[in-house]
């Protein structure tokens, strides 16, 4: 019985100190919740898109989230956090999408899944609509912001009028807009696109018994 | 044929070198351990103390695994290196001869060099000081290799390591029902079984707990910590598992003289342990998970 409880002691002090002192927990922040994800992320205007979703762990999980954080006036950073199951479940489905925002004025926050950067549309600050027709207007950055779309991940998306009033109307009803087409989140064509990452990993190579055993004895005991 | 003839007088200047380290070491020996130990000094006769040839060669054995250690750059050239291995040697025996000053005196603080192994000749103590001098080579050999050339360092992990071993030798009592102090005054084998395959046992833990790779000092103790914990809960478990797959009972029959039980258990003690903690290093040293970093 002795043993018995010297053997729970260690154990129990074997985990304390693997997760208090464990390098993998250092420098990675937890976000469970729209609100830790906004403490996390300074300045404004700001756009932060879900650019990849990853999990550890063969019995007890452990969730990650990679965000792409663009700023309006500098270049763009990259954030790693670690999260919980229920968070990662809750944005699965808005992958390449931008999942928080906070507008210059009044610093006014929004974490309706949208599509990338939609903030930047039409903010004349950035940019001005051009018509593409008589009819159609599309938004296209000053010359200066160029690289934005590159950082957004846009490919061949251009914005129109009618996808900015789209976007807006979803954004006051707190309703997710992935795209007139479904351009954008988990099986969105232009998230494939702009962050493939995630798309090779779900979809792993196919691999022959026989060409594995070929493989491995050509490399172990041949070479 | 002149550059093979100057690189074979280079190894053998080397290999005098080397022996002029041995006689460095022959005289450390006397400034480490006081006057009635000076028996290293003195003309060797193997066939007269067996106890003492063990206990002598136990430590030349030990200095020798630590010197395995070092390396002649002859590239840098020959004064640089040879000055490189002097020092290092120098360092190496100091370490190794206090590393064996303290634990001798944690492990036989209730025995005497002289009593033992000059008077009584006995076996045991004998067995067990070999036992130690070899482990605490293996692990300083370990701690100079992870240390990689900086002193600093270099203390701080040969401490660390004696007390982590320090602190192992003490759990003996976790281990085996034999009484050290009471088995040892009896010249008792098995003890001295037990105990070496215990000793061997930790070593093995400590140093697979010391091999991976460091980048501050800091988090390297703090794995080194975490492997040693985990070798704590890995152990039992090996233990468990081969006393169940060979079906190994403890209980003794009746009729059987008490030396014979001793000797049997201290050899089966020995044996699964030192089993255990060579199985158990695999799974704390040699399992090896990825990060997340390289998905992302």
């Amino acid at each position: 019985m002795n043993k018995l409880i010297i053997y729970g002691i260690l154990l129990l002090t074997y985990l304390g100190l693997s997760k208090s002192l464990s390098p993998n927990e250092f420098g990675i922040k937890y976000v469970n919740s729209d609100q830790s994800l906004s403490d996390l992320i300074p300045g404004s205007p700001v756009s932060v898109i879900l650019t990849d979703i990853h999990s550890t762990g063969f019995i007890i999980k452990t969730y990650y989230h990679k965000y792409k954080v663009v700023f309006g006036f500098q270049s763009y950073e990259e954030l790693i956090v670690r999260t919980s199951r229920i968070f990662t479940e809750k944005y699965k489905n808005y992958l390449g999408m931008s999942v928080f925002r906070r507008y210059k004025i009044d610093q006014q926050e929004s974490f309706t899944p949208l599509p990338p950067g939609s903030i930047f549309i039409g903010d004349k600050n950035f940019g001005n609509w051009e018509f593409k027709d008589s009819t159609n207007k599309e938004w296209k950055f000053f010359r200066v912001y160029r690289q934005i779309p590159k950082y957004l991940g846009w490919g061949d998306f251009k914005p129109t009028f009618k996808i900015y009033n789209k976007i807006k109307l979803h954004e006051s009803q707190d309703k997710p807009f992935i795209g007139s087409n479904d351009e954008f989140g988990i099986n969105g064509t232009i998230t494939r696109k702009a962050f493939p990452k995630y798309f090779d990993r779900q979809s792993p190579k196919e691999a022959k018994l026989n060409n594995f055993l070929k493989d491995y004895v050509k490399e172990n005991f041949i070479k | 044929m002149n550059e093979i003839f100057d690189k074979l007088l280079i190894r053998i200047l080397f290999t005098l070198f080397i022996c002029l380290a041995l006689f460095i070491y022959k005289y450390a020996h006397v400034i480490f351990y006081p006057s009635n130990k000076k028996q290293i000094l003195k003309k060797i006769y193997p066939s007269e103390n067996y106890i003492d040839t063990l206990h002598i060669f136990s430590r030349l054995i030990g200095i020798s695994l630590i010197f395995s250690t070092l390396e002649f750059n002859e590239y840098i050239g020959i004064s640089i290196s040879t000055f490189h291995f002097f020092v290092w040697s120098v360092v190496g025996i100091c370490f190794y001869l206090l590393s064996i000053y303290i634990l001798e005196n944690i492990i036989f603080y209730n025995f005497e060099y002289k009593d033992e192994v000059l008077k009584k000749k006995n076996p045991a103590y004998g067995v067990v000081s070999f036992a130690n001098a070899i482990c605490l080579a293996f692990i300083i050999k370990t701690i100079f290799k992870e240390s990689d050339n900086s002193i600093i360092i270099l203390i701080i992990l040969w401490l660390f390591s004696l007390v982590l071993f320090g602190f192992s030798t003490r759990l003996f009592k976790f281990v085996s029902k034999l009484s050290f102090n009471s088995l040892m005054i009896q010249k008792n084998l098995g003890l001295s079984f037990a105990y070496t395959g215990f000793l061997f046992g930790n070593t093995v833990i400590i140093m697979a707990a010391f091999s991976h790779e460091h980048h501050d000092i800091g988090s390297y103790m703090v794995q080194v910590i975490l492997k040693t914990l985990l070798g704590a809960l890995i152990l039992p478990i090996f233990k468990y598992g081969l006393t169940l797959i060979f079906k190994v009972s403890e209980s003794v029959n009746q009729g059987l003289q008490e030396e014979n039980i001793h000797l049997g258990h201290g050899i089966y003690i020995g044996a699964v342990y030192l089993t255990c903690s060579l199985l158990t290093s695999i799974i704390i040293a040699q399992i090896h998970f990825g990060t997340i970093y390289p998905f992302f």
